[in-house]
């Protein structure tokens, strides 16, 4: 039953012709981040035309001279050379010079300078003022820092400790390996998912409409299983096709960016971006979590509009749902999140993740202590699937009789046989 | 097997779609005759467990229809009036989605469609899109799928509306053939769909029963006779007005008019056997189906 339920899915004309326009703009969408790479070659050429596309690879060989533990002492050398080169060109050295050495280390650079501020926004101005000498005590000051944030942030005495005790998971030194291709990746999987949430939206609640749409659905309704388990693989194929195209899309951008750009710098760690994030996780974790976060998005977004598609018979109202749960909320919860905390626990958060990451939201319930991406993930994970009863009440305790009657003589008018 | 309607009735706001019927229906075919909005399509909705009278209860073999649920539409085969289906699918692989829906296990659905759309003469299109499909070929295929579970209770709601007159005929003996061994019940406005197939026919007007029989009962309950007269065309409209009036065809010298009366109406009146028609003309008071019907 399945099967043909899934057959049925992708034979709609309306269907094949939104997932292949979702292949296309996957595809396109794949080549961004080796699009956005900037690179500089030793003699201060940018790349043009097709050699555009090896440029992430070449970019990350530079880079990964610095591979390994950024002990102080390897931080000094790049401290050294950066000054030496800014004292030199009097800070503004060229672009050959970007190409041979800075481009290599600027991460580097940039990251240390923000070891000794909580205020990321302050890094860059720190940048100059890296001093040699501190340098040999970079992951004390680092961890003084940590302490200063949990102290800041925990508002309870669990708070704090919880933060602490977070923290105390960063491994120092860090261990670095460029990682550009799973930045670049974690910066669009956001825009994706908006995307996807709305295309699966719409195909997912087309299931359920669809009986009603072509005046299939007495056939449907009186048929042996059309109240049971016709009902459950619709469910089924909803949530299948959902899973299906969202991990299909996700593997088409993870193939054209290892092709582009490789996928190395899995396990640098997380902080090595945002030092002062409490998700002790890696790069590749925390791109992970950002995609997780875009599929529950889809998962609820094909929940809801199954439900609303089976009560209504449309999918009018349906589609409209994903784009206040998503694109509606994510402009107010922006703002109010920082007034009440109810904006952090909104569906937008899902797409929002990568954000998420960064910003210092925890939570407290008696003595619990929680934090709150896992808490979003989970609690959508679980909404998506409570609802999925609902679907199926709604949809078997069909009457014909509720149907308002100017629908059905709509019905009788459009009826394929007159 | 015994499908058993006690006082049944459906009632829509301020509209009685289907006003306290009781009726019970065996094995054979039965012709539900009624004009547009008699109620035929909400009975048959009722009947199919798609929609719950406000009162009254359906019966299969002495228990509740929507009791029983699964059990009950396993036995069912339904055509609805307005016949729907997935345009993108194929014919084949429609009916291979019914089949699963029905839970016939496909390699013996295969079969079973194979059979059926041979029966019904649309063998040679099952790789076509439903789309694709002439209003005659899909209703064909509408009716092989009714029949996919080999149902026990067949109901056809209009299955000759829209049809061509030789697609009508054809229509009709498909039909007949599927009768044996099952409870067909089959609605229209057309009394030539089923003057000849139903064993049983029921008028239906304002949502009741008002007679049902056999086609025989019918025509010879009648108080009034047939009469096929001859009359001068200026005089027509008062005939009409008079008579209930069938046929009207212009002859050489006036019209030739069949009509409806219990003394004979001129005295060049020739008195004619009675069909159902004319029992639909009395009481429905106005001719029967349309053009087509007279085949
Ligand atoms: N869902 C509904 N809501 C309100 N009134 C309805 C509904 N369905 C049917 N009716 C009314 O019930 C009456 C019977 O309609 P029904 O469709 O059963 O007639 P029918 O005999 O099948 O007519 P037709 O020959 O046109 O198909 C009509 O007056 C109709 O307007
Ligand atoms: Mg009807």
């Amino acid at each position: 039953m399945l099967k043909f339920e899934w057959k049925k899915f992708f034979s709609k004309g309306i269907n094949k012709v939104i997932l292949f326009v979702l292949l296309m703009g996957t595809v396109i969408l794949g080549f961004v981040p080796v699009s956005r790479v900037q690179y500089v070659d030793v003699d201060g050429k940018k790349p043009t035309g097709i050699t555009r596309i090896t440029a992430g690879h070449r970019l990350v060989a530079d880079k990964n001279r610095w591979q390994g533990e950024l002990t102080p002492e390897k931080i000094t050398n790049i401290a050294e050379s950066y000054h030496e080169i800014m004292q030199r060109y009097q800070g503004d050295y060229p672009e050959t010079e970007y190409g041979r050495t800075v481009q290599s280390y600027w991460d580097i650079v940039f990251w240390a300078s923000s070891m000794y501020t909580t205020d990321i926004d302050g890094a860059l101005a720190n940048m100059n003022r890296l001093a040699e000498k501190d340098i040999a005590h970079i992951y004390d000051a680092y961890a003084d820092n940590l302490q200063k944030m949990a102290e800041e942030y925990g508002n309870t005495p669990e708070q704090e400790k919880f933060l602490a005790e977070k923290y105390k998971e960063i491994k120092t030194p860090v261990a670095y390996e460029a990682c550009d291709s799973w930045q670049g990746m974690s910066e669009y999987i956001a825009f994706y998912s908006l995307i996807l949430v709305i295309v699966i939206g719409f195909l997912t609640a087309g299931i359920f409409e669809e009986e009603f749409r072509n005046h299939a659905e007495l056939i449907f309704f009186t048929a042996k299983y059309g109240r049971s388990k016709a009902v459950r693989s619709k469910i089924a194929v909803g949530m299948l096709a959902t899973t299906i195209i969202y991990w299909a899309g996700i593997g088409i951008l993870l193939l054209i960016s290892f092709v582009t750009m490789g996928l190395g710098g899995f396990d640098t760690p997380y902080q090595f971006e945002y030092p002062y994030s409490f998700y002790v996780i890696t790069q590749g974790q925390s791109y992970l979590l950002i995609v997780i976060g875009g599929y529950i998005a889809c998962l609820l977004s094909a929940s809801v509009t199954m439900l609303v598609a089976a009560k209504m018979h449309t999918v009018k109202l349906a589609v409209s749902l994903p784009f206040l749960m998503y694109y509606g909320l994510i402009f107010l919860s922006r703002p109010l999140s920082k007034v009440t905390n109810v904006f952090c626990f909104t569906t937008d958060v899902l797409i929002d993740i990568d954000r998420a990451l960064r910003h210092p939201h925890i939570f407290q319930i008696g003595n619990v202590v929680f934090r709150q991406v896992p808490f979003v993930i989970a609690l959508y994970a679980i909404v998506s699937i409570v609802l999925l009863p609902f679907i199926y009440r709604s949809y078997s305790r069909f009457d014909d009789a509720k149907l308002p009657l100017k629908k059905q003589k709509q019905y009788a008018r459009h009826s394929p046989v007159r | 097997m015994e499908l058993r309607f006690k006082g049944v009735s459906k009632q829509y706001g301020d509209v009685l779609a289907v006003d306290n019927v009781s009726y019970s229906m065996e094995t054979g075919v039965y012709g539900l005759l009624g004009v547009n909005g008699a109620g035929k399509t909400t009975l048959m909705t009722m009947l199919c467990a798609v929609t719950r009278p406000t009162a009254g209860e359906i019966t299969w073999d002495g228990k509740d229809i929507f009791r029983l649920g699964e059990r009950y539409r396993d036995l069912l085969g339904y055509l609805p009036q307005n016949f729907g289906f997935y345009p993108d699918l194929s014919v084949s692989d429609y009916m291979m989605y019914i089949a699963s829906i029905k839970g016939i296990r496909p390699d013996t659905a295969k079969k079973r469609i194979k059979e059926l759309l041979e029966m019904v003469g649309v063998s040679k299109y099952k790789g076509r899109k439903m789309k694709t499909l002439s209003g005659g070929m899909a209703r064909r295929v509408g009716i092989a799928q009714a029949m996919l579970n080999d149902p026990k209770i067949l109901v056809l709601d209009e299955p000759t509306a829209g049809l061509d007159p030789n697609e009508r005929i054809r229509f009709r003996n498909l039909i007949s053939g599927l009768a044996e061994d099952r409870l067909v019940l089959l609605s229209t406005h057309i009394v030539s769909d089923v003057e000849f197939i139903a064993e049983q026919i029921i008028l239906m007007k304002d949502g009741k029963f008002f007679f049902t029989g056999t086609s025989e009962e019918l025509t010879s309950g009648m108080e009034e006779g047939v009469w096929s007269c001859t009359v001068p065309s200026d005089k027509v409209n008062q005939y009409m007005q008079k008579y209930p009036v069938g046929n009207v065809k212009h002859v050489s010298g006036g019209v030739e008019l069949r009509l409806l009366s219990k003394t004979p109406p001129s005295e060049n009146a020739v008195r004619e056997e009675a069909t159902l028609e004319d029992v639909f003309l009395l009481y429905f008071g106005e001719k029967a189906g349309d053009e087509d019907a007279e085949i």
